[in-house]
């Protein structure tokens, strides 16, 4: 056990820092994702510069693109990265667990074809997990993939899918099995978003205007070797993934680069003097420094190459908790100055994600039953 | 950046569990709650097989220290332990074969107090240190549960070494980690003892830890044991810097709260009695929490030497030295 960064990791964040200060505006903070194109088109150049560099997936291993370099690098890579608003956009979940999840479970064709765009910086994706009655629980989800011939013929719809405007593809749960067979009968295909049969509806939304949309499919015929994984075999894909999507953005990193702007703005208008922002303001750090050392925990078990643990769903909700406590922190530093922002902001951006990738009421059921052994409740 | 443990240090905590299984835990910590006694034949122990002096032993530092003290709170050992390990050998340079006990000032009271001991109290910028003896305590009225506690007489100060100015600011600090890594470990016996319990006790039918009115509850207690573990084992690697001890202590205490008041809560009426030994755990859990400014001391130090300048992230860590 060390916590210290070695000499090439340390010197690799410097190198990302001086990368990025060159790469964007000075105190840029995120896309305005209502221009998509622009956006599209800013998020690729940022994500191929970093290829250029071998940055994007150099924790792959070298046959598929990577630089065989250890899971930490990617853990420098978005403690960077998310903090400042994700310049690689929708980007950061293909070297996160997209394309692990070829790796582990796609053909060698879909190897070859997928993992080279990924760590190229080519390729947008969005996840077509949630359905209309299908949220936390998702194993009863109803989109149908109907097996005819050498196609899938699938009919359904997904909803509050982020991402869906500057998609190249979704990575799309479908059921093959019957209809009540939960986890058993869930397939994953990979559909191009320009595919017949595929159609979409932006929904207005407080996390931002392009955060949120509705997916149909009518009829869509989709070539068997679009799936990944075996038929049935999609819910061993999805939590596995979800495993690695949970802990893949540096939210406490995120927390605390808030928390340090709401610091300078209590020692601008006087607020770090009282005892009790101070105390609470400390209090913030504490959080997002646990959140930081529980997510750590989870690169380490990736490192050593075991498999996923509850310590993702413990550094989750750490993660969120921190958000929302320097949020709340934020609102209350500034006053009635909270007035002139937009509230959405700080409850629904940053509360958002304890709903995404599983509700903290997810992922705490997981603890119970992972970590503390606890009896199942039905 | 390595999270789990080494071969070698995997060898110390089995071995001092191994020990705490035999000399430690709740039985025994049962039988000496009601006199108020401190366990020497435990430090003993510790002492002959060399657990005391692996903060300065060749291969091990201060992480194995607080490794091993980490498993002597979880085992409610009533033991100086931490001090011994860790505070002494870090602030003055020596391992110390005698309960050694923290005090924020000389007429306060101290958590182990009441024996042949060394007292390190925080004096200005310096440290005094005295070794003090039964005759130098007066008992604090105490109401048989956690730590023994007593304060020093007037008469044993004028004995008192005193160290060079500086000598204060490493004792807060290592005080600190000391705090944080007991808090920790206390913190996860009282959750195992809770997590066993709501698993055998059953209510309408079933045992209450399959409610998930429970479970949540329960699994946010394991986020902040783990959290708080994690920040006190890195303060301790990282030699104490004054920001990662201050914040480990400021999260640990500030937990602490949540698992004593939740802990008895699932225990319910057999919680409250001095017949169950969850009062082991929490009741030393609210006595560390006190110390040294409690936890709204540690969070303001927390954000002072975070922030003191300007706003900063810091995210590397040195090691200790």
């Amino acid at each position: 056990m060390e916590f210290g960064w070695s000499a090439e990791d340390e010197a690799y964040r410097d190198e990302l820092r001086a990368f990025i200060q060159d790469a964007l505006p000075a105190g840029w903070r995120g896309y305005d994702q209502t221009d998509r194109p622009a956006y599209k088109a800013a998020a690729e150049r940022f994500s191929r510069g970093m290829a250029e560099r071998g940055w994007l997936t150099q924790n792959w291993p070298t046959e598929y693109g990577g630089g065989d370099c250890s899971a930490w690098r990617q853990c420098i890579l978005t403690e960077e990265l998310t903090p400042i608003g994700e310049p690689r956009g929708s980007q950061y979940m293909n070297v996160n667990w997209i394309g692990p999840a070829f790796m582990r479970f796609g053909t060698e064709e879909q190897k070859r074809y997928y993992l080279r765009r990924i760590a190229a910086g080519d390729i947008f994706w969005c996840q077509g997990f949630s359905e209309p009655d299908a949220g936390s629980d998702l194993a009863s989800l109803r989109t149908r993939a109907v097996r005819v011939g050498d196609e899938y013929v699938v009919n359904g719809s997904k909803i509050w899918t982020s991402h869906v405007g500057v998609a190249d593809y979704c990575f799309l749960l479908a059921r093959t099995g019957e209809p009540d067979s939960r986890a058993r009968g869930i397939t994953v295909l990979i559909v191009p978003m320009d595919h017949p049969g595929f159609t979409r509806r932006n929904i207005a939304s407080l996390a931002g205007d392009e955060s949120h949309y509705e997916m149909f499919f009518d009829d869509m015929r989709v070539p068997v070797e679009w799936r990944l994984g075996e038929e049935n075999q999609g819910w061993e894909v999805v939590r596995w993934a979800l495993q690695y999507e949970r802990v893949g953005t540096a939210q406490y990193q995120r927390a605390a680069l808030q928390l340090s702007d709401v610091v300078g703005k209590a020692q601008d208008n006087g607020a770090f003097e009282d005892p009790e922002i101070r105390s609470r303001i400390g209090e913030a750090w504490a959080t997002c420094r646990a959140a930081r050392l529980l997510t750590y925990k989870v690169y380490d078990l990736r490192e050593e190459g075991s498999p996923p643990t509850a310590d993702s769903n413990l550094a989750r909700v750490a993660s969120t908790d921190a958000l929302k406590g320097v949020a709340q922190l934020s609102r209350d530093v500034l006053g009635e100055e909270a007035l002139e922002h937009d509230q959405a902001v700080d409850v629904i951006r940053n509360g958002g994600l304890a709903i995404a990738a599983g509700a903290t009421e997810i992922q705490l059921d997981r603890i119970a039953l992972d970590f503390l052994g606890l009896p199942r409740s039905r | 950046m390595r999270l789990n443990l080494t071969p070698e240090q995997q060898q110390v905590v089995d071995a001092v569990t191994s020990l705490l299984e035999r000399h430690a835990g709740k039985d025994r910590a049962m039988q000496l709650v009601e006199t108020g006694a401190y366990d020497l034949d435990l430090d003993a122990r510790l002492i002959e097989s060399g657990f005391h002096d692996l903060a300065l032993m060749e291969g091990c530092g201060p992480l194995e220290a607080a490794l091993a003290a980490y498993e002597v709170a979880r085992n409610v050992g009533v033991s100086a332990f931490g001090g011994m390990a860790l505070v002494a050998p870090m602030v003055l340079g020596e391992a110390s074969a005698q309960p050694t006990l923290m005090a924020t000032t000389q007429t306060g009271p101290v958590r182990l107090g009441g024996g042949d001991s060394v007292v390190l109290a925080l004096d200005g910028d310096q440290v005094l240190a005295v070794d003090a003896t039964v005759e130098d305590w007066d008992p604090v009225n105490r109401n048989r549960s956690g730590f023994p506690v007593a304060r020093l007489k007037a008469q044993a100060w004028v004995r008192a070494r005193r160290f060079g100015p500086g000598s204060a600011a490493r004792l807060r600090d290592w005080w600190r980690v000391e705090i944080a890594i007991t808090t920790a470990g206390l913190m996860r016996g009282a959750l195992d003892l809770t997590v066993a319990y709501v698993v055998q006790r059953k209510q309408f039918g079933r045992p209450i830890g399959s409610f998930q009115a429970v479970q949540h509850r329960l699994a946010r207690l394991a986020i902040l044991t783990e959290g708080a573990r994690w920040l006190a084992l890195e303060s301790a690697w990282a030699g104490a810097r004054p920001d990662l001890a201050a914040t480990a202590a400021a999260f640990a205490t500030g937990a602490a709260d949540h698992i004593v008041r939740e802990c008895h809560q699932f225990h319910g009426a057999i919680g409250v009695t001095r017949e169950y030994p969850l009062h082991l755990w929490t009741q030393r859990l609210l006595q560390v929490q006190q110390e040294m400014g409690g936890v709204a001391g540690h969070r303001r130090a927390a954000a002072d030497l975070v922030f003191q300048d300007k706003a900063v992230l810091k995210l590397s860590v040195a090691p200790a030295v």
